[in-house]
C-alpha cells in the first residue's frame, strides 16, 4: 500500500521537472555545439557562394556528392573503410573486455596501477608522433625490424612502404595498441562498478574464478560493450584520420590498401577547399551511420529493451 | 583450488608484462629519441643505444621557457575548468537519461546521440561561436567549443548510471523523502566514481592535448595553450629549415635538432598527464557499497 | 603540380570542415611550410618603374595628390593577415608603424599573423564569416581565381587609380594582369623574384675532389655520368635526393612548364602554341620518368624517397647526400651555401621564365568585410612605397632586432641570431616592395638590382597573365588529386617501373576527368588570348 503510494508520488509531474532542469545545461549546450551548426548541413546541397552567402547560395541537387561516386576508387575507398572498421568493432570487443577482465584480476595495487598507466600511454602520443615511431620500426635504410629483428630470424628485409598487402595487418595493430589501453579503462570502470555482493554470493555457491568472470563480470559488462559497439557501428564511415593518414606516410603506393573515405575526401579537396564538397563527404558519412544504427539499435532492443542506445 | 589461483595470477600477470612491455617500449624510444643527438639520427635512424646523447633538443626548448611556462599555465587553466564544468553537465544529462521512468527519456536519448551522427562542419560552428557568441580570442574560445561535452561520454555515463546504480535503490530513497536532486549528489554520485574519474580522465586528456579550438579561435599569443604553442614552435620552424633565410645566420637553424625538438616536445606534453594520472585512480577502487548504504 | 606544394594546407581547411578532426596537427608542415618558399618566384616583364625600385629609392612620399590628407580622415583601425610566425615584439612594432600611419593616413595598424600550416584553413574561414579584415594575402596556391570569382574580394581597379598611384609606379601592368578574375583587379602581387630557372645544386667539395666539369651540364641527361663517380667513389653519399621530405626531386626542383594554375594541364616549354597538355602524358614526362627509374635501379637515388623524413638541406649537412634539385634565381649558391654550412655550387638546367604563378602566388587583397576600403589601399600604396614602415613590418625596430652597418646593409645586434631574435618574419618577399627591404649583412649588396634584372630578363611564359577558375571542374580536379597522389610520388621517385605503371596512371586519370579539367582550361586559355590581341 505504502509502495503505492509512493509510486504516484513518484511518477508526479515535479519529480520530472527537477529531473528536466538537470538535463537543461547539456541540452543548451548540444543546441550550441551541435544543432545550431547543423544548418551548415545544405551547404552540401548548394553552390556556396560568399556574396550570397549560405541561404542564399543557388541550389544545385547532388552535383557536390559527384566525386565520391567518380571513379574506381569509390568502391575501395568503401569497402577499405568497412572492413577496417568492421575488424576494429570485432578486436575492440574482445582485446579490452580481456585486459580489464585482468586488470581487474590484480591483486597487488600499485602493480594494477602500473599497469593501468603503462597501457594508457600510446593514447596519449599524437598520431603524427605514432607515424614516427612505426616509420622507425620500418623504414629501409634505418629499420629496427629490418636491421635487427627480421636478420635475427634469418628473413629477408621487406620494403615496407610499398608493399600495400601488409598495411591491413600494421594498422589494425597499430589502432589496437593506440585503443586498447584507453577502452580497457572504461571497462574497468565498470567492472569495479559492479556489486561486490554478487561476488561474494558467488562464493559462496561455491563458483571459480573463471564461472564468476563468465557467470557475472561478462553479463554485467554487456549493455556498456553493447552501448560501446553500437556508438562505433554509427561512426562506421568515417575513420581515424590520423591513422590512415600519418601511420602510412602518406605513400601513394599503400593507397589500395590505405585510402578510406576520410583520407580520400583529404586528398580530393587538398587544392580546392570547398566547403559545400566537403559537407556532402559529412553527409554521406552520417547518412549511412544513421542508417546502420538505426537497424542495429533496433536488433538490440529486440533482444534487450535494456541495453538499447534509445 | 590455491594452486589454481596462483597460475591464474601468473598467468594474468605475464599477459600484462607482455603488453605493458608492447606500451612501454616505443614511449622510451620516443623518449631516448629526444636525447640523442640529432646528426646520429640522421646517420643511423632511432635507436633504443643511440651513438650519442644530447640535451640539444631540449636545451631548445629551454630557450622559450617563458612562453612555455605561461603556456603551462594556460593550459592547466582549461584543463581544470573544462574538466570540472564538463564532467558536472555531463552527468547532470546522463542521470535522467538513464532512468528508464523519465518521461520522453528515448527521445532525449536520441537528441543527444544523433549530434554523434551528423556534422554541420567548420565553418558553421565557427560562425555560430565567432558572431553569434564572439568568443574568439578568449579564453572560453580554448574551452568551450567541442570539448565541453562530448555525447559518446553521456551515453557512457548513462549506460553506468542504468547498470550499477540499481533503481530501487534510488526509489527508496525517493520514499524516504528525498529530493530527485538530494538523490543524485547524495546517493548516485558516490557510488558513480569510477565512471566520473573515467569520463574526468578523459577529458583531461582532451583538454591538455587540445591544438585545435586553440588554432581557430586564438591568434593572441598571450592565449596560446601548450599544444599551440609547441606546435608553432615546430611548425615555424620546419618553414625556417626549408626556407632560405634572407639573412646570414641561417646555418644556425639548420643546427636546431628538428626531430628530437619534436620528441621533446611530445615528452613535455605527456609527462604532465602522467603525473595527474594517478589522482583519478584514486576513484579506480570501489567506492561505496549499496549495502553501505542501504544500512 | 606546383599546386602540391600547397595542398596539404588547403586541404587542411576541407580535412576539418568535414569532421575530420583527429588529424594529427603536424600533418602538413613538411608541404604546406613549403608554400611561402614557393613564392619566392614570380613572373618578369617588367617594364619601367622597377629599376629605380630596385635601390629602394623610389618614391617613399606617402600618398598621392588625389588622397586626402591625414587630418581630413576619421582615425581607423586597420587589420592585416598573412601567414608568419608569432613576433614577441610585434606591440612594440605596431606602436612603431602606428606612429608612421597616423602621421600619414590617421590609422593605426592590427598585424595578424597567421602559422603557415593553419594559413588556408584560417583565412578561408575568416574570409567566409565575413570577419572584419582590411588586408589579406591572396594567393593563387589557396584559390584566389575561384575565391575572387565568388565575391570574397573587393575590386580594386577604382581604389588603384584613386590611392595607388605608387603601386602603378612599381608594379607593371602585366604583373597585374595575373590577379585580374573576369576582367576585374582583385589584388596586387608582391614586388619580390618573380621568375625562376631550374638547376641542380651540388655539394662543392665532392664536386672539386672528383673533378666534375659543372660548365658541361646542361639538362638531366648529363647528370647521369656525375652521379656515377658519386656513386662509384663514395658509396654512403646519396647521389640525388629530394629537397623536401616525403616528396620527389621534382617537387619543387624540376617541372620545366607552365603550371596554368595548378592541377592537370599544363603548358609544356613555357609555349606550345597555346595548346594545354596533360602533363602525364607527355613524352617528355615519360622520358623524365625512364631516367628516374635508371637512376634508381643504379642506387642514385634512395631508397625510401617517398616516405623520408629529412629534407635535402639537412642530409647534405649530414654528409648523406650529394645533390638536389632546386629553383634557383640569382644568389641561390650562396644561398644555398649558408644554410648547408658548406660551399655548393649549381648547374643550370633551364632557361629563366615567368609565369602567372610565380606572379600571383602571393599578393595583397582587401576583402569585401574591409569598414574602410579606401584607408586599405591608402595602406597598401605605402607598403609599396614607405620605405621605413616596409622594413619596420620585415624587420622590427632597428638596435633592437637588428642593426645597420651602413646605411642600407643591417645585421644582427651582438647575442642575437635567427633562433631568438625578437621580432623577425623573414618574409620579405610578401610585405610589398621587397626592394625596399634592407640588405643583410651576409647577403650579396647588390641582391635587388640582380634581381630585378632577372625579372626583366627572363623569358614569359605565353601565357602570362593567365588565371585559371576551377569551379566547372571542380569534381574532375577533386577526383584525379587522388590518382595523382597515389602515382606520381611513386614514379617520379624512380620507385615504381614506368612501363608498367605510367600506362595505368594515365589511364587513371582520364577515368577521373583529366581531359575534361584540360578541355576547360584551354577553352578558358582560349577566350583569355582572345583578350590579349
Amino acid at each position: 500500500m505504502k509502495l503505492l503510494a509512493a509510486g504516484k508520488r513518484l511518477r508526479s509531474p515535479r519529480r520530472y521537472a527537477a529531473l528536466g532542469l538537470m538535463m537543461v545545461p547539456g541540452l543548451l549546450y548540444l543546441l550550441i555545439n551541435n544543432y545550431l551548426p547543423m544548418f551548415g548541413v545544405i551547404i552540401a546541397f548548394k553552390d556556396f557562394n560568399y556574396t550570397k552567402g549560405i541561404f542564399g547560395s543557388d541550389w544545385i541537387g547532388f552535383k557536390n556528392f559527384e566525386y565520391l561516386f567518380k571513379t574506381s576508387d569509390a568502391l575501395l575507398i568503401t569497402r577499405n573503410t568497412i572492413l577496417y572498421n568492421a575488424a576494429f568493432i570485432c578486436l575492440n570487443l574482445i582485446v579490452p573486455t580481456g585486459v580489464a577482465i585482468m586488470l581487474n584480476e590484480v591483486r597487488k595495487r600499485w602493480l594494477s596501477r602500473m599497469y593501468q598507466t603503462v597501457i594508457l600511454l600510446p593514447y596519449l602520443i599524437s598520431m603524427v608522433i605514432v607515424g614516427y615511431l612505426v616509420y622507425a620500426m620500418l623504414s629501409a635504410d634505418t629499420g629496427f625490424l629490418g636491421r635487427t629483428i627480421l636478420p635475427m630470424l634469418g628473413l629477408p628485409d621487406i620494403s615496407w612502404y610499398s608493399e600495400p598487402r601488409y598495411w591491413p595487418y600494421i594498422l589494425t595493430a597499430v589502432h589496437i595498441w593506440i585503443s586498447a589501453g584507453s577502452l580497457s579503462v572504461i571497462y574497468l570502470a565498470s567492472i569495479i562498478g559492479i556489486d561486490p555482493e554478487y561476488y561474494e554470493a558467488a562464493m559462496i555457491d561455491g563458483a571459480g574464478k573463471w564461472q564468476q568472470i563468465r557467470r557475472i563480470t561478462i553479463p554485467l559488462l554487456a549493455p556498456v560493450i553493447t552501448i560501446m559497439t553500437l556508438l562505433q557501428i554509427g561512426r562506421i564511415f568515417y575513420s581515424d584520420f590520423g591513422l590512415f593518414y600519418q601511420v602510412p606516410l602518406n605513400a601513394g603506393a599503400l593507397q589500395s590498401t590505405t585510402n578510406v573515405i576520410d583520407t580520400y575526401v583529404y586528398r580530393a579537396l587538398m587544392t580546392l577547399g570547398d566547403v559545400g564538397m566537403s559537407s556532402a563527404a559529412g553527409v554521406y558519412q552520417s547518412l549511412v551511420g544513421f542508417v546502420l544504427v538505426l537497424v542495429s539499435n533496433f536488433v538490440v532492443r529486440k533482444l534487450n529493451k535494456d541495453h538499447a542506445l534509445f | 583450488m590455491k594452486t589454481n589461483n596462483s597460475i591464474g595470477q601468473w598467468f594474468v600477470h605475464l599477459v600484462l608484462l607482455v603488453i605493458s612491455a608492447c606500451c612501454l617500449l616505443p614511449f622510451l624510444l620516443l623518449f631516448i629519441t629526444s636525447i640523442t643527438d640529432e646528426q646520429s639520427i640522421i646517420r643511423h635512424g632511432y635507436s633504443f643505444f643511440p651513438e650519442t646523447f644530447s640535451l640539444a633538443a631540449y636545451q631548445y626548448l629551454w630557450h622559450d621557457i617563458g612562453r612555455i611556462l605561461h603556456a603551462y599555465g594556460i593550459t592547466i587553466a582549461i584543463t581544470l575548468i573544462g574538466t570540472a564544468a564538463g564532467l558536472i553537465i555531463t552527468a547532470l544529462l546522463a542521470y535522467p537519461l538513464s532512468r528508464k521512468d523519465m518521461p520522453l527519456g528515448r527521445f532525449w536519448s536520441f537528441v543527444v546521440f544523433f549530434t554523434m551522427l551528423l556534422n554541420g562542419g567548420l565553418v558553421p560552428q565557427y560562425l555560430v561561436y565567432t558572431q553569434l557568441f564572439e568568443l574568439k580570442n578568449t579564453l572560453l574560445g580554448l574551452i568551450v567549443p567541442g570539448l565541453l561535452m562530448n555525447a559518446f561520454y553521456v551515453m557512457m555515463m548513462r549506460t553506468f548510471f542504468a547498470t550499477s546504480i540499481p533503481f530501487p535503490v534510488i526509489e527508496s530513497a525517493n520514499i524516504d523523502g528525498a529530493g530527485e536532486f538530494r538523490t543524485f549528489v547524495q546517493i548516485v554520485l558516490p557510488l558513480s566514481m569510477p565512471i566520473l574519474a573515467t569520463v574526468g580522465l578523459f577529458q583531461t586528456i582532451h583538454y591538455w592535448n587540445d591544438w585545435f579550438n586553440g588554432m581557430l579561435y586564438i591568434t593572441d599569443s598571450k592565449l596560446f595553450s601548450l599544444q599551440n604553442l609547441l606546435n608553432r614552435i615546430l611548425l615555424d620552424f620546419d618553414f625556417l629549415t626549408s626556407s632560405n633565410f634572407a639573412g646570414g645566420n641561417a646555418a644556425e637553424l639548420t643546427d636546431v635538432p628538428r626531430e628530437t625538438v619534436r620528441m621533446a616536445m611530445a615528452v613535455i606534453g605527456i609527462v604532465p598527464i602522467l603525473i595527474a594520472y594517478p589522482f583519478f585512480q584514486r576513484y579506480f577502487v570501489k567506492g561505496l557499497t549499496i549495502g553501505a548504504i542501504k544500512g | 603540380m606546383l599546386k602540391k606544394r600547397n595542398a596539404a594546407q588547403a586541404g587542411l581547411a576541407v580535412l576539418l570542415a568535414s569532421g575530420m578532426l583527429l588529424a594529427g596537427c603536424g600533418a602538413n608542415n613538411a608541404d604546406g611550410s613549403n608554400n611561402a618558399g614557393g613564392a619566392n618566384n614570380a613572373a618578369n616583364e617588367n617594364t619601367a618603374g622597377n629599376a629605380q625600385n630596385a635601390d629602394g629609392s623610389s618614391s617613399s612620399n606617402a600618398a598621392t595628390a588625389s588622397a586626402p590628407s591625414a587630418s581630413d580622415l576619421k582615425p581607423y583601425e586597420l587589420k592585416i593577415a598573412f601567414w608568419g610566425d608569432d613576433q614577441k615584439d610585434l606591440p612594440e612594432v605596431e606602436e612603431a608603424m602606428n606612429n608612421i600611419l597616423k602621421a600619414k593616413i590617421n590609422a593605426t595598424i592590427k598585424v595578424m599573423p597567421i602559422a603557415r600550416s593553419q594559413w588556408a584553413q584560417q583565412s578561408n574561414l575568416m574570409l567566409t564569416s565575413g570577419e572584419k579584415m582590411d588586408l589579406i594575402i591572396g594567393s593563387t596556391l589557396t584559390n584566389f581565381p575561384s575565391q575572387a570569382a565568388n565575391g570574397v574580394y573587393a575590386p580594386l581597379d577604382d581604389l588603384l587609380a584613386k590611392y595607388g598611384s605608387d603601386i602603378q609606379a612599381v608594379v607593371t601592368p602585366a604583373q597585374l594582369s595575373t590577379a585580374k578574375v573576369n576582367g576585374q583587379l582583385y589584388a596586387v602581387p608582391t614586388i619580390k623574384d618573380m621568375a625562376q630557372y631550374y638547376g641542380i645544386m651540388m655539394r662543392k667539395d665532392l664536386v672539386d675532389k672528383y673533378h666534375i666539369d659543372v660548365t658541361k651540364i646542361k639538362t638531366l641527361d648529363d647528370l647521369t655520368a656525375v652521379f656515377q663517380t658519386i656513386k662509384g667513389n663514395e658509396p654512403d653519399v646519396t647521389p640525388l635526393v629530394a629537397k623536401n621530405p616525403g616528396t620527389s626531386p621534382f617537387y619543387a626542383g624540376y617541372l620545366p612548364f607552365d603550371p596554368l594554375g595548378g592541377s592537370i594541364g599544363v603548358l609544356p616549354d613555357y609555349d606550345n602554341g597555346l595548346k594545354v597538355a596533360d602533363w602525364y602524358e607527355t613524352p617528355q614526362y615519360a622520358a623524365e620518368l625512364d631516367l628516374m627509374h635508371g637512376w634508381y635501379q643504379a642506387g642514385y637515388l634512395p631508397k625510401d624517397a617517398a616516405t623520408s623524413k629529412q629534407s635535402g638541406n639537412e642530409l647534405l649537412k649530414a654528409g648523406k647526400a650529394f645533390a638536389i634539385l632546386g629553383n634557383l634565381k640569382p644568389g641561390s649558391d650562396a644561398e644555398a651555401s649558408r644554410v648547408v654550412g658548406q660551399e655548393m655550387v649549381s648547374a643550370r638546367l633551364t632557361a629563366d621564365h615567368a609565369t602567372s604563378d610565380m606572379i600571383n602566388n602571393s599578393m595583397w587583397a582587401i576583402p569585401k568585410s574591409s569598414g574602410d576600403p579606401d584607408r586599405a589601399m591608402m595602406l597598401m600604396n605605402l607598403l609599396y612605397s614607405d620605405k621605413e614602415l616596409f622594413n619596420l613590418l620585415a624587420w622590427g625596430i632597428e638596435g633592437k632586432d637588428y642593426v645597420k652597418k651602413s646605411d642600407n646593409v643591417i645585421d644582427f645586434p651582438e647575442g642575437i641570431d635567427i633562433t631568438n631574435v625578437g621580432y623577425n618574419f623573414n618574409l620579405s618577399y610578401l610585405f610589398g616592395n621587397q626592394f625596399l627591404s634592407y640588405n643583410w649583412a651576409a647577403e650579396d649588396p647588390d641582391i635587388w638590382k640582380k634581381i630585378d634584372a632577372f625579372n626583366k630578363n627572363a623569358t614569359p611564359s605565353k601565357a602570362l597573365g593567365f588565371t585559371f577558375d576551377v569551379t566547372n571542374v571542380k569534381t574532375e580536379i577533386a577526383a584525379a588529386s587522388n590518382v595523382v597522389n597515389e602515382f606520381s610520388i611513386g614514379l617520379e621517385t624512380g620507385t615504381l617501373d614506368p612501363k608498367e605503371v605510367l600506362p595505368k596512371f594515365i589511364a587513371k586519370l582520364k577515368a577521373a576527368g583529366a581531359d575534361k579539367i584540360v578541355a576547360e582550361k584551354q577553352k578558358q586559355l582560349d577566350e583569355w588570348a582572345k583578350t590579349q590581341q
